[in-house]
């Protein structure tokens, strides 16, 4: 019987609305939502809707219609949304957002606003609902399908339709592809994945395929039976690879989560950078709150962390030093790596380990349709990404690789000190991805660097990163989904001395940890949607051994024993959506680390300072004997409440713990920095912070605005004794000094999104203080006073601008501005042992002038509109265009008993450069 | 081929471009500090110690702390000092710290504040085995001399060494000439100068320089207490000091771990770096505190070593044979000043009278604009401008 009323409905429905537009619902309206709106013809019709209500927004809508078409009266209710709606079994009406909610950015969708002709009038186009009847000049000649077998037997009337589209050049599944009844003007996008499901009526329908950066099509479909229709999209002229995907404009004001950061490489292209190395680590600093201490120094600051402070992930897992060259590149090969989500504020409970920040980087997926790839030939590197696919349509390969010639261009110097230097390095990375079937993805990433460096001619220091990572992505039904993550990461360097007489050494550091992961994700309980899961991590460190470097050294080996931890996790977050306008995210994790055996660990008088001679003894620890635990829950919440349909304010409260901390003597990360685990005399990091801003997007998102403050507190923030030795050095707790930090700031960020001309304008103010207290002496710093920290700079601003001249040709700049960061100054000068050096009294009173730097570049893309083997891009970029001699850091040497003071400086005069990139 | 030519270039500019400069440094603040520098060792001899303050960068040099009261106790006597020059004092008697006993700085200034020693004791007495020397090429690819110290210890507990040198080398003044110009005393002879027999010889010195660098060595890594082929000094090939004989004293102080690592702090703070990587300074604490004002910034250290010291002489041509001497200290052009210039001043004879110059030949034919002597620069024709015609006791030829 319902089936009957079910059909009778159907052809009701069918006709009124395809033929009898004139027919329909009666409604008025004023100043209502979007969602009273619906509850109307709900209550009034026998229609119901399936949406979520954030999608809705809160902006009010009036509309006064008679008998008027149901798909008429949702156009106008929903044409300043991004939501789609599509009418299903006649009486179902549900809503499409644009974009689905994404777990992670879609992969090889990446917007770039530079690229104008991509984003002109995204917004609409987007969100088809209504598909224009001339004829688009990128229309193909109509094709006609046949789906289905007919059934004579059969009288349905509709047919459901599904297939998936693919991007014929990449093999990549084309996401958001609207997909469109010509004759009815119905419709339905594709998911993430490129899939689709749709009901078509028997006989003949018109399909017209739309999507940002895709060619339209439109083919006749004669539909006979339920059946598969495939799309394979050609790729729209003037798109490169470059997609903006409109549901994310509005991730700004809508994620409840604050200090959330997302880098693409494609929109980084034309930042005008130093050597024509494109990369988004160095992009990534010219955002609000991150900041490193210095020109050519590796490691980031986030909002006054320091910089072993940040978890770098790379496919889930860690690389210990992401930097190459002293920090000059990232070891990030721009070609292969996708996006970057940073976060600064609250970080997503499923992370943790590192107090300040997390950068998640992933590799793109290769293309598993066409073998493809690109190139660049720069003044220092040159880079080689391939996609290979491994079996059609379902898996493929992407590999990269990068390597420099500056050792070749080193040793052919005239210049002595040069000369007997060296420095290479070179990064390889393979990621595969295979998808078995539409519930489960295996992705597998490899990952190597390695840096050498001689500075003397007796010295070679070399470190490498490398790392494996498994992800199984697994669809257990409609609501659950599930990762499991396997990862191993291994940091090590070394440094080999070869000198004249006996005392030749090889020194060695290596830090290896695994992880496994679980990932679990439940969108299925109305507002709600659960992320959760569970982690353990074991580092196993050695953190040295020296060696002797050849048979007639006399240096006997030492080795400092392994250390072992273990770090595990239990986390949950839930992603409430309270009403309308509240969204809160609330997430905890409680963590958990035991410093494991074997282990010898020492034990110091309990009221003294911990130096050699309050020494009270040791302590043994068998093998992987629990030596001290440490753990607690981390609360990470944050909530988003809209004041208006463009404008929300979000809050957030954030703990974090750090098991594991970098010993570094310099007031810059060097590649010779250990990481040390937490034991019975090193404490874990802990710290809190709370976050408030404002956001609010303009003219149809064109431009965006955020305003956000921080105020952080830690404590046990590992710090050193003047001239601490810590390499080789069994009892570190001896020379560090472990004290509590402060920072505060208030981080703003505009950016225009499209339009010739566009970019952002970031200002950071803030305040890093670290503070080193102790009734001992030797363990006072400042007098135990709250000083600036190394990295303390309080005004950060820059500006990053992109101008289009034409579809080719573009110029950015890029403006940096810094207060110069504090540095140790001496206060005078004596003479001591027949020579003269400074007297430094404080940490961090001075500081060095101001830093300034204006890049500019120009970029020209290869023509495109004739068929080529390859695409070209060319970049022209000036690094310091002002020439200003920023000083990088001030020092004094004592030389044949005279004191010199010295200025250095990295990059001081213009730097040119000019890259060749091509596609292929 | 263009476009790598292109990136070549680039990368030359890059690489010459990360650039160190010197500056002239700028005192921002700054903080008189008492500096005391004492050494007290197992040689019997009139101790001495040094106490300055310290000073700004605009500043020449210290300020000398005089008139204080300098005493070291040990556990059964009180060693008093005295100063004998601003800022240099001197035990009144000789003395030589012995082992087991321990020792302690006690200095009382002239406005009255104290400063105290944490108490130190002699380290083991380890000799010098050798001292020698070499002519080597080192990792920099440049000729040199190289002195070379080797020290056992079988006891295994000196381990920490610091070394101290003083270099003593034969000047000959390579355009000495009998000859001397004096201006004419007869003042109507206006610009006019003479030519005199030299009444005093210069044309041999010797000079002595004392190290002013930090050098310290550890064997902790080794296998055994053994410091061998240590180089303690590396005299580049072309420095005028290898000329003739030169005569290195090296001394070899055996440091307790503490005031080594206090030495090697020092160093490291003051030495050259790298431009990626600083250390973080900051105030290096010693062993002497303020009595009175315990947080009072007191610079130096107060240290009781054993020393061990000794001596060897070279010459250039046993390990240069038939090679050019290295260049002198300058070069030695000569110039052929005229007395008078065309405008009525005199040339010649203020540069005699200001000691600039010395005779080294006659101009038999002078040019226009040349004068009647050929001369050369002071310390070419003379060599007491760098060093003494004094034979140190010690010498040996």
């Amino acid at each position: 019987m319902k089936r009957i009323y079910t059909i009778i409905l159907f052809f009701c429905f069918y006709f009124s609305v395809g033929q009898n537009k004139d027919e329909g619902i009666s409604l008025s309206y004023e100043n209502a939502t979007i969602k009273e709106v619906l509850n109307t013809i709900e209550e009034t019709t026998g229609y119901h809707f399936f949406y979520v209500d954030a999608w809705l927004g809160s902006e009010l809508v009036s509309g006064n219609y008679d008998n008027a078409p149901i798909n008429d009266i949702l156009e106008s209710v929903l044409k300043k949304t991004i939501v789609n709606f599509y009418i299903m079994d006649d009486d179902k009406i549900v809503l499409t957002r644009n974009t689905i909610i994404y777990d992670s950015l879609p992969k090889n969708y990446f917007g770039s606003p530079e690229d104008e002709l991509a984003i002109d009038g995204g917004l609409q186009e987007a969100a088809p609902l209504f598909y224009e009847e001339e004829s688009s000049s990128a229309q193909q000649n109509i094709n006609t399908v046949r789906i289905g077998r007919e059934n004579r037997n059969s009288n349905r009337q509709k047919f459901t339709i599904s297939g998936q589209a693919i991007n014929a050049k990449t093999g990549e599944a084309i996401q958001d592809l609207a997909i469109i009844v010509k004759e009815t003007n119905f419709g339905t996008t594709t998911d993430t994945n490129g899939y689709y499901e749709m009901e078509l009526s028997i006989g003949r329908n018109t399909i017209v395929t739309k999507a940002l950066g895709f060619q339209d099509t439109e083919l006749r479909a004669i539909v006979f039976n339920d059946g598969q229709l495939n799309f394979n999209l050609e790729e729209s002229f003037e798109q490169l690879d470059e997609v903006i995907l409109e549901g994310n404009r509005d991730r700004n004001i809508e994620e409840a989560i604050t200090g959330v950061t997302l880098i693409d490489v494609e929109k980084i292209k034309s930042i005008p950078l130093v050597l024509g190395e494109r990369d988004i680590l160095k992009a990534a600093v010219t955002l609000p709150g991150i900041s490193t201490a210095g020109e050519g120094s590796s490691g980031f600051n986030v909002r006054g962390g320091r910089t072993d402070q940040n978890l770098i992930l790379l496919d889930n897992a860690v690389i210990y030093n992401p930097s190459h060259f002293f920090g000059i590149f990232s070891a990030l090969n721009p070609f292969t790596s996708g996006t970057v989500n940073i976060y600064k504020g609250s970080i997503p409970s499923e992370y943790g380990g590192r107090l300040s920040s997390v950068f998640d980087i992933s590799t793109k997926d290769g293309n598993s349709e066409k073998f493809s790839g690109e190139a660049s030939l720069g003044p220092v590197t040159s880079n080689l990404m391939l996609e290979i696919p491994v079996v059609k349509g379902k898996s493929a390969l992407i590999v990269g690789g990068r390597a420099t010639y500056s050792d070749w261009i080193l040793k052919s110097l005239d210049d002595e000190s040069l000369n007997n230097s060296q420095a290479s390095f070179y990064d390889f990375v393979a990621k595969y991805n295979h998808s078995i079937n539409e519930n489960n993805e295996l992705k597998a990433t490899g990952y190597f660097s390695k840096d050498a460096f001689s500075i003397t001619s007796d010295s070679l220091y070399s470190y490498s990163n490398q790392l494996v990572s498994l992800k199984w992505d697994h669809k257990i039904n409609e609501k659950n989904t599930a990762s499991v993550i396997l990862s191993n990461s291994e940091y090590k360097f070394n440094i080999e001395f070869d000198g004249d007489s006996d005392n030749d050494f090889d020194v060695g550091y290596k830090i290896n940890e695994t992880e496994f992961k679980l990932k679990l994700r439940n969108i299925g309980s109305g507002a709600h949607k659960f992320d959760y899961g569970v982690s353990t991590k074991l580092y196993v460190v050695d953190p040295g051994n020296i060696d002797p470097g050849s048979s007639e050294s006399i240096i006997t080996p030492l080795s400092i024993p392994r250390e072992k931890g273990l770090e595990s996790a239990l986390f949950i977050s839930d992603s409430y959506t309270v009403n309308d306008k509240l969204l809160i995210d609330a997430g905890l994790r409680y963590s958990f680390y035991a410093a494991l055996g074997a282990s010898t660990q020492r034990i110091y008088e309990e009221n003294g300072p911990i130096n050699s001679g309050t020494r009270t003894g040791t302590q043994d620890f068998d093998k992987n004997e629990f030596i001290k635990t440490y753990g607690g829950p981390e609360v990470r919440v944050s909530a988003r409440y809209f004041l208006a349909s463009d404008l929300s304010v979000k809050a957030s409260y954030n703990n974090t713990f750090q098991y594991i901390h970098t010993l570094s003597n310099n007031t810059t990360v060097s590649p010779t920095d250990t990481w040390k685990l937490t034991d019975l005399n090193i404490k874990p990091q802990e710290a809190n912070q709370i976050s408030l801003g404002l956001y609010k997007n303009f003219e149809g998102n064109m431009y965006e605005l955020s305003l956000e403050g921080y105020y952080k507190k830690s404590k046990n923030i590992l710090d050193y004794k003047v001239g601490a030795q810590l390499l080789l050095n069994e009892a570190i707790e001896t020379e560090v000094l472990q004290g509590e930090g402060k920072a505060y700031g208030v981080e703003f960020l505009i950016k225009k999104n499209e339009g010739r001309l566009n970019g952002w304008l970031g200002y950071t103010y803030s305040r890093t203080y670290i503070k080193l207290d102790s009734e001992f002496n030797e363990e006072r710093v400042n007098n135990g006073d709250f000083f600036p920290s190394n990295y303390d700079k309080p005004h950060d601003l820059s500006i990053v601008a992109n101008y289009k001249f034409t579809r080719r040709f573009s110029a950015s700049a890029n403006f940096v501005y810094q207060t110069g960061r504090p540095v140790t100054y001496p206060i005078g000068s004596y003479i001591f042992n027949n020579a003269e050096y400074v007297f430094y009294s404080d940490r961090n009173q001075f500081r060095i002038p101001d830093y300034y730097r204006l890049d500019l570049s120009f970029n020209m893309e290869g023509n495109h509109k004739i068929k080529k083997f390859a695409h070209s891009f060319w970049s022209f970029s000036v690094y310091n265009v002002l020439g200003r001699n920023n000083p990088y850091s001030v020092f004094f040497v004592t030389e044949d008993g005279e004191l010199n003071a010295y200025q250095s400086s990295i990059f001081s005069i213009p730097i040119p450069t000019l890259t060749y990139n091509f596609k292929f | 081929m263009l476009k790598y030519n292109t990136f070549i270039l680039m990368g030359l500019m890059l690489l010459n471009d990360a650039c160190v400069e010197p500056i002239e440094p700028e005192t921002v603040t700054f903080e008189s500090a008492i500096v005391i520098d004492a050494t007290i060792t197992n040689e019997l001899i009139q101790q001495q110690l040094f106490l300055s303050r310290t000073f700004t960068f605009e500043e020449d040099g210290p300020l000398a702390e005089s008139n204080a009261v300098v005493k070291v106790a040990s556990d059964q006597t009180e060693y008093l000092f005295e100063e004998t020059t601003p800022g240099t004092y001197r035990s009144t008697v000789a003395f030589a710290a012995q082992p087991n006993i321990s020792y302690q700085l006690l200095v009382t200034t002239s406005d009255g504040l104290s400063y105290i020693s944490e108490t130190e004791q002699l380290t083991n007495t380890t000799t010098i085995d050798e001292l020698y020397v070499e002519r080597v090429t080192n990792n920099n690819g440049v000729d040199g001399m190289a002195i070379f110290v080797d020290s056992f210890d079988p006891t295994g507990t000196s381990k920490h060494y610091r070394y101290e040198y003083e270099e003593t080398y034969k000047i000959i003044a390579p355009k000495w000439k009998p000859l001397d110009l004096i201006p004419d005393p007869d003042p109507l002879n206006g610009c006019n100068v003479l030519v005199v027999r030299r009444e005093r010889e210069d044309r041999v010195c010797y000079t002595t320089d004392d190290s002013n660098s930090i050098i310290l060595t550890n064997t902790n890594e080794f296998t055994e207490d053994r410091v061998s082929r240590f180089l303690v000094r590396f005299i580049n090939r072309d420095n005028y000091i290898l000329s003739h004989r030169y005569s290195i004293l090296v001394k070899q102080y055996v440091q307790s771990s503490k005031a080594y690592t206090f030495f090697e702090t020092l160093r490291d703070f003051s030495g050259s770096e790298s431009l990626f990587s600083e250390t973080q300074p900051g105030f290096l604490e010693g062993n002497i505190s303020s009595t009175e004002n315990p947080t009072e910034k007191v610079l130096g250290y107060f240290d009781v070593s054993s020393v061990s010291e000794k001596r060897v002489y070279f010459d250039y041509d046993v390990f240069y044979p038939g090679e050019p001497l290295p260049p002198y200290i300058v070069p030695c052009l000569e110039s052929k000043p005229p007395l008078i210039s065309q405008a009525g001043i005199c040339i010649l004879r203020p540069l005699v009278a200001g000691n600039l110059v010395r005779y080294f030949n006659t101009n038999d034919e002078p040019q226009p604009g040349e004068g009647p002597y050929v001369t050369v620069r002071r310390v070419c024709g003379d060599c007491t401008e760098i060093g003494s015609i004094v034979i140190p006791e010690f010498w040996e030829e």
